[in-house]
Parts: C-alpha cells; structure tokens; sequence
C-alpha cells in the first residue's frame, strides 16, 4: 500500500519534472525566436547594407587620359597599357615564400616585399595586393608559363603615362604624378585609387579637367574568394579629351638641339678626356647622370655640358607658340610612376635646375632688348625725334656716377636709328631720363611685359617692370632718376620672362593688335579680331621695325652677320649679372669667358621674320653665354630659317 | 487484420510523422539552394539517406517494445566500445571525430546520444522508490554519463560531449532525482569549470571568446558567426527567395549546407521561413512530449523525455549559434543539415517515440 503511494508519488513528480523541462524548453525557445525578431525584423536594414557591402566591391574605373598632340597630331603625351601582378592573399598559405617564388621571376626589392607583406597584414585577406606593376614584356611572359601553378595571382590592365618625346617636350607637356593625400583633401571627389594621375605641371596641369575625363563606376559582384562573378555598370567611364598643342615637335626638336649645342663643339662622351673630365667636374657630372651625352668643348677646349637657355617661338597674329624650350630638362615619365628618391635627387641637385621652366618661370634682365621699349616710349612722349642725336663718349655722368656705355670708346654722334642699330646704351640713359620710368612701364606693359599672360601654366612669372608707385609698394623708398637710367637699357630692377620679350616682339612686329600668347587652341584666322588694339602709333611701329631691321642689316648693326636669307628684324642683348666695380673697370674688363660660368654675362636675341611680312617672333636666352651677338643671334638666326624654310616646304 | 491496421494508423503520432517529412522536404529544398540549384551533390544523397532514416525509424517503430528495454544496455555498450576505438580507426582534421564508411562519414557521438539516453531511460525507470532518493544507486548513472561523456570531450567535441551530457541530465531530472543531489551536482560542475577550462584546445577556447566578443575578429573564428548574423538579417522579413540569398549563393557563408542551413533558409525566405520551420519543429517536441505524457509506463515516458530534450538540444544549439546567441560548436539542425549521422540518429530516435505511442498501454511490469 505504502510501495504504491509512493510509485504514484514518484509519477507526480516525473509529471511535474516533464512539465517543468517543456516550460524550460518553451522559454529557451522564446527567446530563440525573439532573436530572429531582433536580427531579421528590427536590425534587418543595418544588414541588408552588411550584406550589399558584401556581394559588391564598388569600383572606380580609370579613364584613359586624354592625350596631348602637336599642331600636326604627333604625340606629346599619350598612355599605354600596362599589367600588373596581383596577389589574393586568402588564396596562399605562406604569403613569404609565394613572394619569394615570384621574385625568381620578376624584379622585387626586399623593401617591396616588405611594403606588401605589410599591406596584407592591413586589408581583408580576401582583397587583392598589387605586387608589381608596369611589368615588363619578359616578365609578363615568364609569369605567364607559371601562372597555372602560381596560385591566388592574377593580372590586371592599366595605363600608364607616357611621354614619346621625353625632356624635349618636358616643360610644355609637364608631368602626372600618383594622387596624393593633400589632393583628396582639396578636391574630395577625387578618386583616391594607386593609378588616379594628376597634372601637376604644363599642360597636364592646365587642361587637368579635361584631360582627367570621368571615372566610371562599376558594382563587382564578388564571391567570398574575391572572385567576380558579375559586373554592374553604374557609370561609363568616360576617356579625357586630347588636347590639341600649338607647338610643332619638328621645330621644337631643332631650336632645342642648336640650342643646347650653343657655339660649341659636341665631343663624344666615351672620349678619354671626357671619361677624365666626368671626375673631376660636378657640373659635368651631374648632366651626364641625367642621362643625357652632348658634351661640348668650349673654345678654350674646355669641356662643358649643353647650354642652359630659353627659345620662344610665337606667331605674331595668332599668338601660338611653336616652339617653347627650357634647357637643360627633365624626363617627365619618371614621375608617371612613384618617382624614385634617386631620380628626384638628381633632378634637383642639378646645378642648372632641369626642373624649371626658363621660358615661363625663368627671370632675366632683358637688357639691351629693352631698349625698343625705351625708344617707342621716349617717341611717344615727345622727349625725341627720330631725327634726335645725342653724343656718346663712353661714358655718361649723372649725380656722382658714372654710367657707362658697352662701346667703351664711344659711338659719337648717333641718331635714334643709329642707338638701336650699334645698341649705344648713353642715348638710352639720357632719353630714358627724359621720358621719365612711368611712361617707360606704361609702354613696357603695353608691348606685354611684366605680366603673367594669358598661358595659364603653372609657374609663370609676371617679372617686374618697375615703376614710380611699384618702388614705395615694394621697397618703402621712393624712385630715383639713376634708377630711371639704368632701366633705360633694361637693367636694374627691370626682370623678364623669354615669353614675354618673344611676346614685346610679337606685338612689335605685328604691329595692331594686342595679342596674347596661346599654346592649346589653335587659332585658325590671322589677325584675330579678338585681340585688342595695341595702341602705339603705327609711326613708331614703322620706326621700330626700321631700326630693328637696321640691326640685322644696317654696316654697324650689332647682329650684321646674322641675317637671313627673307630679312630679319631684331635686337640683341647682353646682360651683365655681375656689377663691374671701378678698379675692374680700370684695370681692364675680364674677358667673359675667362670667368666662372655663373659670372659671364646672359646672352639675349629678339627678332622677327620675315622683315617684309613678319610670320614669327623669337627670343633667345643663353644663360651666361656671352654676348647677344656672338651667343644668342646665330641660335636665333637658325631657328628662324628652319621655321620660314618648314613653312615653305609644307606652302 | 484490416481493423489492426486501421487500429494501428490511428495510434500513429501523425502530427510528428508529417512534420519530420516536412523538415524533410524543407531541408532538400535548402540543400538545392545552398550547391546554387543543383541536387547534387547535397540534395540527392540526402533524399537516399531519409529514405534509410524512415526505414530504420519502420523497423524501431514496429519491434516489441520490451526488445527497446532489453537492447537498452547492449546499445550503449557498444557506443561506448566504438567511441573507444575511435581514436584507431576514425579520421577527422584535427579532431578524431568520424569513421568513413564510404557512403557517409559515420560520426558515433551522434547515436551515442541516444544510447545514453534509452540506457539511463532503463536504469532509472527501474529504480524503486527507495532507490531513487539513495546517493549510491546513481553511481551507475554517473559512469553511464560520465564515460560517454569523456570520451567525446576528449576526441575533442565540445559542443557534442555537452549535448550529450545535458540530454542524460534530462532524464535523470526527469525520473525524479531528489532536488538535493542536483543543487550539489550542480555546484560541483561550476567548481570543476575552470579546471575544464585549462584542459581545453586552443581553438575550443578561441571559439569561446569569439562568441563573447564576435566583431574582434571579422575575419577569423568570428567570420562565420559575423557573416551568419548578416544573411540572417539581410532577410528580413520575408527573405531575398529561392536561390537569391546573395550570402549563401556566393559562399560569404560558411557551412551552409550544414551547420549554418538555417541562417540560409532565412536569408532567402526570411524570418517567416526561420519561424514556419520552428514551428514545425514545435509540433515535433510537442508530439513527443504528448506521448510521453500519455504512456503509462516510466521506461516510455522517460524515454519521450529525454529524445524530446535531446532533439530540442539540437535545435537550441544550432539555432543559437547561427544567431550568435551560442558559441560555434558545430551542431547540426536535425532532419535539415547535411550530415548523415545526424539524420540516422534522430529517425532512430523518432522510431523510438512512434514505438511507445503505438504501445502507450504497457506498464512498467511489463519489461519484466
């Protein structure tokens, strides 16, 4: 009787124990399903971008940069393809020995190796680390016959910046250089990917926008491996316009190469003597290590690197530039990739500064190039006649200086035709004293001096044409009439760009209209109406041009053996960078190529051609060449036929 | 003949017997989604070794109940011996875990479970009043717990030895072990905790923190339960479809045709697809529980009680673990998963509770 109350007690208990197990179990499950509650009803949003985040990699897709062409469609700037070597580290197992592997193959510096087992310590495992990019073709071809077994790599295409014509056209074209974290920071839309290229000088820099063009974007969607399964066009990527360039490659070649020959003799650069000179002269050094091998003996047999200088090339009604050099120049592909530290050393402790841009950025006194400025001024102001004569007798005494003229002897009586032709600086000091400096700067800035023009390149110097108010702005002293007289033959605080004296030219030679310099949009018709009058009076344009021609063609012209066959007007210049002290004076002027380099004396020509039916305007510049007539005209002279004689060939 | 048939049809547990083939059916159609539409080589073998599961559930079904009770003690001899020479004859990647039997990799912790449990079911059902509140007749429990237990822990499987544990501690809770015993059970477990805890495999306690704190390692043992709580969520309410599931479809899910199924199942049908097979799964627990609560006899009821746990254990596990309630510890959704000793198993455990509903009027005398 007790055995069965207790068996039915013992039933009870089971009963409530089962019950209370299936209450336990009730709960639990409650909560399981409250759970789904959570994830897929109350966070589901959050998720469903976790998941969007997942299933597509958002991409941008590089637009082709737009290429940049000469006037007859030759490539400046252009881009070629190139692959590159990916890795998937979630696909390798020993991320060390994998690169190691490949590095049997492909050139990789230890630091590379480094810098990429870091980047995949950084990122997901399951995106992809650029190894190499730019392979080469026998690279390409070597990883090609392993890839089967080369595991988690894969090859992708891209562009690379290319410049066919190297330093030649550095300084117009400029150079792309990868993004950069303050590019981001100023420009937020900016694609922050390793291939995105900004201009950062030239014209990649100017026409940045359009050549940029618009990058695409694009959905990937990816597996969990990182391997695409689908692609979703959001948007094309939209390649950047080309630019079309004023310049003619053909020309530019030509003035570049007589330029940096100069006068001098080109000398093989495997000689002996040479191989010896290399050791010994930094200057030298330094050049050949940029690659380049003109090497020219001076006329003292000396052996020195190519001149350092400007040409501008403008054509006087449309004011495009054919020809821009800067010399010495930089390779602007080395900076298309990451510019090596080695490379950017070079470049800028060049003694001779390959990286600036002398025909823009370059600041010279212009010297006796001025002297037209001077003149059409002075005629302006009615201080002289074309008739007016002063006596030269060398020297020219005002306060307690002495102001003297290049032709030490004197040039005696000459008349304002005459100044120009000889270049007499005493009929400058005096009628420059007459004319007073503000109406010299007016006129100056009138004939395009002493500002930035309408170029756009980064970089460009506005120089300086001082004047009255420019002297208490900049200096806090008010100007004085010695001042006045040095400015008179373009020295003292007067500073130019080559543009700019090929752009005086220009005007000069044109005559009418204002015009501007261009180096992008060709302007099809001459005499563009869009240009503003000049405003100097075609009696003085007539006399100038007289006086010029004079120069070139006149007994006593300082350019006389420089003429070419159509005529040419010009004027040259020789700018002294180091003040002749009295006792130098006295014991006898240094002969300039007796002196250190950085001591010798600017060589500048300004011309134009034909002198009948003026085509073209130059300016040279020899950076301490010597004289205007002996460095810079028979450069000038030269590049003027090549372009007259082009022009003839292709009429 | 025909009025035992008919007779035998109506004490059919139906309600369990539709629902098991529903899960079927929903676990086919997810196998098919997770090899992106294809019947193999999930779908299709799972379909051959359902068939197996419901024949072997026919056979434990139709024999004498009495043959259940007396087989009881040879099952878990058994399972116990295969446990032991597993480490001889099984294969596993890390852990020694599976026989290969050619057709399917044969994992014995799986029916150890359900060993454990029809044993303990015949001891304890067996035990006279008086037995059940002395210390010393459950020593035999303890080395029927105890010795399976350990072997699986030190294969090692976690998530398993501790399924298993939990479904013979329901029996012995419910055959009515007095409440003082379980308060000191109780108490010795969470002292021998960090003992354990020392004892345990790197990866084991790497699983463990990683439950704790998931996001701290996106990319390693939390990538799985990371990207499960996003498919889950990406769901929604009703889910991407039928072969949609942009997680499971291009492999940001791991295991999904095993482990983590149900977080695919909610990724393309939602949170009403999650909550339809949860509730089916209900019908089946409550079934079981029903039967147990309607035999007469404490062998049967036991029994009822310790499978219901058992399959209930299941679906806690892994449902907890895809939603990131759990730590991973591998626990496959029965009937759904892939994974054939998974499936056997429970057919065999529903063979045993279709058994008892059919002879729901034995008395315990009866095993005698």
């Amino acid at each position: 009787m007790k055995k069965r109350k207790e068996q039915k007690e013992l039933s009870t208990v089971m009963t409530r124990r089962m019950l209370m197990l299936g209450a336990g179990q009730g709960v639990l499950g409650a909560l399981l399903v409250g759970r789904l509650y959570q994830l897929q009803i109350a966070q589901s949003e959050g998720y469903r971008r976790l998941s969007d985040n997942n299933q597509f990699d958002r991409r941008l897709v590089q637009a082709p940069r737009g290429r940049i062409l000469d006037r007859k469609g030759r490539l400046l700037a252009g881009n070629s393809e190139v692959f590159e070597l990916r890795m998937l580290p979630s696909r390798i197992s020993n991320h060390q020995a994998w690169l190691k592997r490949v590095s049997r193959l492909i050139t990789l510096k230890p630091e590379d190796i480094e810098a990429i087992l870091e980047k995949i310590t950084e990122q997901p495992k399951f995106l992809e680390v650029t190894v190499k990019s730019n392979l080469t073709q026998r690279e390409l071809s070597r990883l090609a016959v392993l890839s089967p077994v080369l595991e988690g790599a894969s090859f992708q295409k891209s562009y690379k910046r290319i410049y066919p014509q190297g330093w030649m056209t550095a300084h117009v074209t400029g150079y792309v250089s990868p993004v950069n974290k303050r590019d981001i920071d100023g420009e937020p839309d900016l694609p922050y990917l390793p291939e995105t290229r900004i201009g950062r000088t030239g014209i990649e820099h100017n026409m940045e926008p359009d050549l940029r063009g618009l990058f695409g974007f694009e959905r990937v969607e990816v597996n969990a491996r990182g391997k695409p399964v689908r692609v979703l066009r959001d948007q094309q990527a939209n390649p950047g316009a080309d630019a079309y360039l004023s310049l003619d490659v053909e020309a530019q070649s030509f003035a570049t190469e007589r330029l940096r020959r100069g006068r001098w003799q080109a000398v093989p650069v495997q000689m002996p003597e040479v191989q010896e000179a290399l050791l010994e002269n930094e200057e030298l050094r330094a050049h050949v290590s940029m690659g380049d091998d003109l090497v020219l003996k001076d006329e003292k047999g000396r052996l020195v690197p190519p001149e350092s200088g400007a040409v501008v090339v403008m054509d006087i009604y449309t004011g495009e530039l054919k020809v821009m050099v800067s010399t010495p120049s930089f390779d602007p592909n080395l900076f298309s990739n990451r510019l090596s530290v080695r490379d950017w050393q070079r470049m800028n402790e060049h003694p001779r500064t390959p990286l600036l841009n002398r025909a823009i950025s370059g600041l010279y006194p212009p010297g006796s190039t001025f002297k037209m400025v001077v003149l059409a001024a002075a005629l302006e102001a009615g201080v002289i006649t074309q008739k007016t004569r002063i006596n030269c007798v060398g020297a020219f005494e005002f306060g307690d200086r002495n102001f003297h003229c290049w032709f030490e002897r004197g040039h005696g009586l000459v008349d304002a035709e005459q100044s120009l032709e000889r270049s007499c600086d005493i009929y400058y000091y005096q009628i420059a004293l007459k004319t007073g400096i503000n109406r010299i700067h007016d006129m100056a800035r009138r004939l395009g001096l002493g500002d930035v023009s309408t170029l756009g390149l980064i970089s460009e110097k506005e120089g300086i044409i001082p004047n009255r108010d420019w002297k208490l702005e900049k200096r806090g002293v008010v100007w004085t009439p010695g001042e006045t007289v040095v400015a008179g033959i373009g020295q003292g605080f007067v500073l130019t760009t080559p543009l700019q004296l090929a752009l005086m030219t220009a005007r000069i030679a044109n005559g009418r209209s204002a015009i501007t310099p261009t180096l992008t949009t060709p302007q099809m018709t001459e005499a563009s109406p869009s240009f503003p009058p000049l405003d100097v009076s075609p009696d003085i344009i007539r006399f100038l041009h007289k006086s010029m021609r004079k120069v070139m063609a006149g007994g006593l012209g300082t350019a006389r053996k420089h003429d070419i066959n159509q005529g040419m007007a010009g004027k040259t210049g020789t700018v002294q960078v180091k003040r002749i002290t009295k006792e130098q004076r006295e014991k006898g002027i240094i002969d300039n190529i007796d002196r250190p380099w950085k001591e010798r004396d600017h060589a500048l020509f300004v011309a134009f051609a034909p002198y009948k039916n003026p085509r073209y305007a130059i300016s040279v510049i020899v950076e301490h060449g010597g004289s205007g007539s002996s460095a810079a005209a028979p450069i000038a002279r030269d590049i003027m036929d090549f372009m007259l004689k082009s022009d003839g060939v292709s009429a | 003949m025909i009025l035992g048939i008919l007779q035998l049809l109506y004490r059919l547990p139906w309600l369990l017997l539709v629902s098991a083939a529903a899960l079927v059916l929903i676990g086919t159609l997810a196998l098919y989604s997770a090899s992106e539409g294809a019947w193999s080589p999930w779908a299709e073998r799972q379909m051959v070794r359902a068939a197996i599961g419901a024949m072997l559930l026919v056979v434990v079904a139709m024999m004498p109940t009495p043959w259940l009770h007396r087989l009881s003690y040879w099952g878990l001899a058994i399972a116990i011996l295969v446990l032991v020479a597993l480490p001889f004859i099984g294969t596993g990647t890390g852990a020694t875990r599976w026989i290969e039997l050619g057709l399917f990799n044969f994992q014995p912790s799986e029916p150890a479970k359900l060993a454990v449990i029809i044993a303990l079911a015949r001891y304890l059902s067996g035990q006279t009043p008086e037995q059940v509140q002395s210390l010393v007749s459950y020593l035999p429990v303890i080395l029927m717990l105890g010795i399976p237990f350990g072997l699986v822990l030190i294969q090692p499987d976690l998530g398993t030895s501790f399924m298993l544990l939990m479904g013979g501690l329901a029996v012995v809770f419910a055959a009515g072990v007095p409440r003082r015993f379980l308060v000191t059970g109780v108490l010795a477990a969470a002292a021998s905790a960090p003992i354990l805890w020392s004892q345990l495999y790197s990866y084991q306690k790497a699983r463990i923190m990683t439950f704790l704190n998931p996001e701290a390692d996106v990319l390693g043992a939390g990538y799985q339960i990371t990207q499960s709580k996003i498919a889950l969520g990406s769901g929604g309410l009703f889910g991407k479809g039928f072969l949609q599931g942009s997680q499971s479809q291009l492999n940001y899910l791991p295991e999904k045709q095993t482990d983590f199924v149900f977080t695919m199942i909610g990724e393309e049908f939602g949170f009403v697809g999650n909550l339809v097979v949860l509730l089916i799964y209900f019908a089946i627990l409550v079934s079981v529980a029903l039967t147990g609560l309607r035999c007469q006899h404490r062998f049967g009821r036991l029994l009822c009680m310790g499978i219901s746990f058992m399959l209930f254990l299941y679906i806690f596990v892994n449902v907890g673990m895809v939603t990131g309630l759990l730590p991973v510890v591998g626990a496959p959704l029965p009937l759904i998963s892939y994974g054939g000793t998974a499936m056997l198993t429970v057919f065999l455990a529903l063979g045993v509770v279709v058994n008892i509903a059919l002879h729901t009027k034995l008395q315990d005398s009866d095993f005698y």
